[in-house]
């Protein structure tokens, strides 16, 4: 970490601190440095850039841009500020893509939602926005939403004319005489979701993949602001319905940092074991996605049978199965009624039961051990390159898990270990998977246990000590937060202005965002069968893709 | 050979006997009912204090604030259950205490089932109010209002008693030239 803030310290910065135990926190006052601090840090480790969040300051006239550095491998982290005037001939960086190949999507978002115009950009497309946001950033504070929404139908017809436009002329300057062509996998390929893959193909040979994203953009980092801190969570789950709990637990974290509230012990343990529960679901349908996506649906259906007993646990503690809403600034939303452990308890027995027979006959399986160990090779170069992160970045063999790095809700009392794998094939990330499922499973009987042990003591209250009062207004600041999502890591940066009663700005860095990136990487010389194994091992899902 | 052909059909047969799991009408009757489940609201009029933050809350834009023609705590919300997105926010930021003024948990399972919808009006809580309490309602305001204005015609009987023995005058001379106009048109 001194040798981080060493490195700063060479340039003239406005400040540098300590932020956390693994972060360091500065900014910097000229733009031009940029580029040669980020190459200096580079040398010095920190490898993978997770995500470029702009903030607009529409009274300053300011945009500001943040930076978040990460080293996998010492856990360094680096959050680096820069100010930027707000207009749009002034509104110019210099790319990091060329130094961290990671932040290639990250910059065409902020360049699509806030016209940050990144100067050597590769590849400076818009991205994620429909066809009818084209030129106009609908995330910069004076965007008018209500008057873009008046022109519906011309919006539409908008997007209309661009696809067909766009299926006239995307094979124009193929050879007519050789067999290429460009195909659309997905968005209503079964086994794509809401996605399409523009696969430039030559007979069954790929030769490079665009994907197509932003088909179920709901805008949801813009949707926060216009709620109140509480009523947020409803728009932070809709992140991804599988794994809905983790990414609440992140937004409140960061809440809580500003608002400069504990919460209990209960709701810190509560807030593990519910989110396990939620991993645990997840994990259930990526594991079946996989055989999905191979064409077989047996274990998809052997999954969501023992998911269901798991769902049974969320829905008689919050009164929903997917989109709960259970975590709140505070704790969490609802007291524990203890008989509800009983139907926990089925559900592990459930999983008990059935999980040697599922690992016999799919994770041993050797069918799917042949055809998948050697396509979708991920080294663990890439991993740091890519800033990949969860099973994807574990299944290379690199040691990144939120929940050992930087140990957030009761996930520090908890003795966790990395579990990884060597060669990262989509074999491996599949493993990956069920071994990730399995410790969850451990980590829900280690949380039971420990509450139940508590309350039994009197140690917790389940009825009354589930939240804690977090004040209505908030004063002006800023948090990040982490945590391990069902995916991979999810980095939720908040900023408030003083006696905020809504979020002034909240980015949501989602990990399928970056694994997404890596499809033309890994699919480059392949075939098309292997379009869709290797899709359903990086684990997307669309919700936090688009967001 | 034999011994497995037997082993196979007695399987067989145990299967056969066994109830099938799936032995349950879900449009009547939920595999899995908590007590907590958020379903369809139910809204108590006569304790709603009308303060709007239900409203203010919901994600979604789903409540309508129903108004009454009395003044005081004179709305009251109304959900469209195809916007509703059933977080249960509305319940939570009810003020009402003991009991809240809308409540979804425990609600109703089957509002989207059981038959065929022509009607958008299906899916809509409404709050129907009978007309009696509406009445009764505008009955005691206007009780109220009659003592407050009995105190403050006290203070100013005099004056206010000559503009109204003004104002008596003229409308006595509107009436007297209707008939007339009347008379003209039948003949």
């Amino acid at each position: 970490m001194e040798n981080v803030r060493k490195i700063i310290e060479n340039f003239t910065c406005e400040y540098v601190e300590n932020y956390k135990k693994t972060w360091l926190k500065a900014k910097l006052s000229s733009k031009d440095d940029l580029l040669n601090l980020s190459e200096a840090i580079k040398k010095e480790g920190l490898r993978s850039l997770s995500t470029v969040s702009p903030t607009d300051f529409l009274e300053d006239n300011i945009m500001e841009m943040n930076y978040f550095f990460e080293d996998l491998d010492t856990k360094r982290n680096l959050w680096l500020k820069v100010d930027l005037p707000r207009d749009k001939e002034g509104c110019k960086i210099e790319s990091l893509t060329p130094l961290f190949a990671s932040a290639n999507w990250h910059e065409r978002e902020a360049f699509s939602m806030f016209g940050v115009q990144f100067l050597n950009h590769p590849d400076l497309r818009e991205i994620i926005k429909s066809e009818d946001f084209k030129g106009v950033y609908p995330f910069r504070k004076d965007f008018d939403w209500d008057a873009h929404e008046k022109n519906q139908t011309q919006n539409i017809q908008q997007i209309v004319d661009a696809f067909k436009k766009e299926q006239n002329e995307n094979e124009k300057d193929l050879d007519p005489d050789s067999s290429e062509t460009i195909l659309n996998w997905g968005p209503t390929h079964p086994a794509s979701g809401p996605i399409r893959l523009r696969v430039h193909c030559d007979g069954e040979e790929v030769i490079s993949i665009d994907p197509d994203i932003g088909y179920v953009w709901r805008a949801l980092e813009h949707l926060v602001t216009k709620k109140d801190f509480v009523g947020a969570i409803v728009a932070v789950e809709r992140l991804c319905f599988m794994d809905n709990i983790n990414s609440m637990v992140g937004y409140c974290m960061a809440v809580e940092e500003i608002a400069e509230v504990e919460i209990t012990p209960f709701a810190s343990w509560m807030r593990v074991l519910l989110g396990e529960v939620a991993r645990v679901s997840s994990h259930f349908m990526g594991l079946g996605g996989f055989f999905n996506n191979m064409g077989l649906h047996t274990l998809g259906m052997w999954n969501m049978d023992t998911r269901e007993f798991f769902l049974d646990f969320l829905e008689s503690y919050s009164g929903a199965r997917i989109a709960t809403a259970s975590i709140e600034p505070g704790g969490v939303r609802y007291g524990l009624d203890m008989s509800m452990f009983d139907e926990l308890q089925k559900a592990l027995d459930k999983f008990d039961n059935s999980v040697g027979e599922v690992e016999a006959v799919f994770v041993k399986n050797p069918t799917m051990k042949l055809r998948s160990d050697n396509v979708g090779i991920l080294t663990k170069e890439e991993v740091h390159e890519f800033g990949l992160s969860g099973i994807v970045a574990r299944a290379s063999g690199v040691k990144t898990d939120i929940r050992i790095d930087e140990p957030y809700a009761a996930y520090g009392e908890l003795d966790l270990e990395y579990i990884t794998q060597e060669k990262g094939s989509a074999k491996d990330r599949f493993m990956m998977l069920f071994l990730d499922l399995k410790q969850s499973v451990e980590i829900i009987k280690k949380a039971k246990a420990h509450i139940e042990k508590a309350v039994a003591d009197a140690k917790m209250n389940p009825t009354k000590d589930h939240m804690v009062k977090v004040p209505k207004k908030l004063p002006k600041g800023e948090a990040i937060s982490r945590v391990e999502w069902a995916r991979g890591e999810v980095l939720m940066h908040l900023v408030t202005e003083e006696k905020a009663k809504t979020p002034y700005r909240l980015k949501m860095r989602a990990p399928s965002f970056n694994h997404t990136m890596m499809l033309n990487h890994l699919l480059k010389g392949q075939t098309l069968a292997d379009i869709p194994l290797i899709f359903g091992s990086l684990y997307i899902c669309q919700g936090d893709l688009d967001r | 050979m034999i011994l497995q052909i037997l082993n196979r059909t007695l399987r067989v047969a145990k299967a056969l006997m066994t109830p099938s799991p799936a032995n349950k009408d879900v449009r009547y009757e939920a595999m899995h009912n908590p007590s907590r489940y958020r379903g369809e609201h139910r809204v108590d009029y006569e304790t709603c204090i009308g303060c709007d933050s239900c409203n203010k809350i919901c994600p979604t834009h789903a409540i309508t604030m129903k108004k009454f023609p009395f003044k005081k705590q004179n709305i009251v919300p109304e959900v469209s259950l195809s916007v509703c997105i059933f977080c249960g926010l509305c319940e939570d930021v009810c003020p009402t205490k003991p009991e809240k003024s809308i409540i979804l948990s425990g609600g109703r399972y089957d509002m989207l089932s059981g038959g065929w919808h022509e009607d958008q009006n299906d899916f809509w809580v409404h709050t129907d109010v009978p007309q009696s309490y509406i009445d009764s309602r505008l009955e005691d305001e206007e009780a109220t209002r009659v003592k407050k204005e009995l105190a403050t015609k006290k203070k100013v009987a005099e004056a206010e008693a000559k503009k109204k023995a003004e104002a008596g005058e003229e409308i006595k001379k509107v009436e007297t030239t209707l008939p007339d106009f009347n008379k003209g048109v039948l003949e």
